[in-house]
């Protein structure tokens, strides 16, 4: 992980926005490695950030997706917490074979990415007002679903799918690592990924050089859904039970992580790594200060000043450099 | 164009369907009762702070199913967590004429101007689960004190690691009733035995995938621990996933609060050392029970404490539906 971000982030000569949150990372980490250098530096621990920034990572990438193409996604949570609960429905021991839940929470997310894109694209509805319906409207849905109450008894193999290793990695941090790299390579080096910059950036403009700039913000909106339903069975996986509550506030870590990683609200601009340092450096934040023993209380006052921080940061050493 | 626009306005409309929908449950009393004539069947209306987990669904179905016993009818009215929400969805119904009124708070300050407004009225009013701040506001309490629970889940952990060692305290949401009072029960217990020391001590906001992080960061702070110690089940669930997946069950022990479903599984396979029942179906039907009593003249006592129960491997069985 860590090596590809500097292979990458090396030729920096043309990407320098991302160049200041770099900084604040390495910052942030020989910080919190001064502070406590026993516990922290530890490659268990260090493997453990990667695992703890895995589900916001996944729902960060296509909350860039759609921050780059101009719009937002507040969706992503209340998605997840239902995808959770649908996958977790049909993983009981014995009853269904995996694929059943995995393919049952995809397509979740990817329904209500649908509906928020039809919406935005179709109806002209301003993306923060349809993805605040559906956020609002699928958290009430998983209620329903779920009568409730989580959703447990799942099978070993549901279980696994999370907690699992792969040659002394764990699986979550493979996914994230995978679903990055298709992200990147669609957003780099494919036509549809200079059409999300493009409408991002000026979408008169595209439309007039041909874009079907509908059909492109239809189909970032469902990357996005489809995500954040894979994000749900990961953490319905991860807390072995499918809670209609969970995810809450995770839109916002999300969109923190893509925001810390200098990707412009206004959409047109931002990088692939510049994201997956956001989401890094919020679970780093936190596991920092959870070994620390830092009150809970005074983490949110901290967390809020730390985000503020690093976009400031990042806002001078791009100035000073223009 | 225009049919385009058109499918986008089915698309809109059909969202909106299902936003009602989602709200439908939480409507208040339904329009039809009124206009019923003969008042036969007694009518009371239960007031839940939410309708969001194992807890607030066992409790109304406690009231439900004792109603259904007294031939009354019950209306649930779901707050959404929305201390307003219940204020306004008491004096809508207390206007349209109740026998009694049952409360499981959303917060124990902000509905007490209402619970006097409905008193006044002549509505008697049984609050469940939390003692509101004004207790003479209200008619009678049955429930639950938190800080009883917490100590009885304290001393068990305590007791288990033999009077000393580390543990880790999981919180509900800082400043919430339920926290503070189960933190108040903590506490006696911690400063009768000068050998346990709290080492961590953080909320996880009742979630189950919260806890699960703290836990792990904690695991690898380095320290040693003998115990952790969850103010409900969700987050002691949590503890007890970072827990076994690093493959430390053997060394500390994890205990919750609540006896969900889950949790009473967990306790039954033996790998959740203990949880308490507040007797949650008990306090429902003992709230049902006092409404109907007052609503008919009788008088009933102001407070009735429902008693928590242990809940170990030994008596599990009992508790498993």
């Amino acid at each position: 992980m860590e090596e590809r971000i500097t292979q990458k982030a090396s030729p920096l000569k043309g990407n320098i926005r991302e160049l200041g949150i770099l900084i604040a990372f390495i910052l942030i980490v020989a910080f919190l490695m001064m502070l406590s250098p026993a516990a922290f530096a530890r490659p268990s621990n260090l493997v453990n950030i990667v695992k703890q920034a895995s589900i916001n990572g996944i729902l960060a990438c296509g909350m860039m997706y759609v921050i780059i193409s101009g719009g937002i996604d507040l969706s992503v949570g209340s998605t997840a917490a239902l995808a959770g609960v649908m996958a977790a429905h049909y993983a009981h021991p014995g009853e269904y074979p995996l694929i059943v839940p995995f393919l049952m929470a995809l397509a979740v997310g990817a329904l209500v990415g649908l509906l928020n894109g039809a919406g935005v694209a179709y109806g002209e509805i301003p993306p923060f007002i349809i993805t605040l319906g559906t956020m609002t409207a699928v958290r009430g849905v998983s209620l329903i679903a779920s009568g409730g109450a989580p959703v447990f008894g799942v099978s070993k193999a549901f279980e696994h799918v999370a907690s699992g290793f792969l040659g002394g990695i764990p699986l979550l941090a493979v996914y994230f690592a995978v679903i990055v790299a298709v992200c990147a390579f669609i957003l780099t080096k494919t036509v549809f990924g200079r059409r999300v910059y493009t409408i991002g950036g000026n979408e008169t403009a595209a439309q007039v050089s041909g874009i079907d700039v509908r059909h492109v913000k239809l189909m970032v909106y469902t990357l996005s859904g489809v995500l954040a339903g894979f994000a749900g069975l990961l953490l319905a996986s991860r807390t072995v039970s499918g809670s209609p509550t969970a995810g809450t506030g995770y839109e916002l870590d999300a969109i923190a992580a893509v925001i810390i990683g200098g990707v412009s609200m206004a959409g047109g601009a931002g990088k692939w790594y510049g994201t997956v340092i956001g989401a890094l450096m919020i679970a780093v934040i936190g596991n920092g200060l959870d070994i620390l023993g830092v009150s809970s209380n005074y983490q949110l006052v901290i967390k809020g000043a730390i985000i503020v921080l690093a976009v400031l940061i990042d806002i001078k050493s791009k100035a000073r450099r223009d | 164009m225009n049919a385009r626009k058109l499918t986008a306005l089915c698309l809109t409309g059909m969202l909106t369907l299902s936003l009602l929908a989602g709200c439908a449950p939480a409507a208040p009393a339904e329009p039809a009762a009124p206009a019923e004539p003969e008042q036969t069947t007694k009518k009371f209306a239960l007031f839940m702070s939410h309708m969001s987990n194992a807890f607030t669904i066992e409790l109304s179905d406690a009231v439900k199913a004792q109603a259904a016993e007294l031939g009354a009818e019950v209306t649930v009215n779901d707050a959404s967590k929305d201390a307003a929400k219940q204020i306004s969805q008491i004096e809508t119904t207390v206007n349209q004429g109740i026998d009694g009124i049952i409360i499981e708070p959303v917060s124990v300050d902000a509905i007490v101007p209402a619970v006097k407004a409905a008193k006044e009225a002549g509505i008697p009013v049984v609050i469940v689960n939390q003692q509101i701040s004004d207790p003479a506001a209200a008619s009678a309490y049955v429930g639950v004190a938190n800080k009883d629970g917490g100590a009885m889940e304290m001393k068990k952990a305590v007791e288990d690691i033999g009077g000393k060692g580390n543990i880790a305290l999981l919180l509900g949401p800082m400043g919430s009733d339920g926290q503070i009072g189960r933190s108040e029960g903590y506490k006696s217990i911690i400063d009768q035995n000068p050998d346990v020391k709290v080492v961590f001590e953080s909320t996880a906001n009742w979630t189950t995938d919260e806890a699960l992080k703290l836990t792990e960061n904690w695991l690898q702070a380095g320290k040693e621990l003998s115990a952790i110690v969850a103010q409900n089940d969700g987050m002691a669930l949590g503890a007890l996933k970072a827990v076994e997946d690093a493959k430390l069950q053997d060394k500390i022990k994890v205990y919750g609060l609540d006896a969900t479903p889950d949790a009473l599984a967990a306790v039954k396979e033996g790998r959740l050392a203990a949880t308490v029942s507040q007797s949650t179906t008990t306090q429902g039907l003992e709230a049902m029970k006092a409404a109907f009593a007052l609503s008919n003249g009788e008088t009933v006592e102001p407070v009735k404490l429902v008693d928590f129960t242990l809940i170990t491997q030994e008596n599990v069985d009992q508790f498993i539906k």
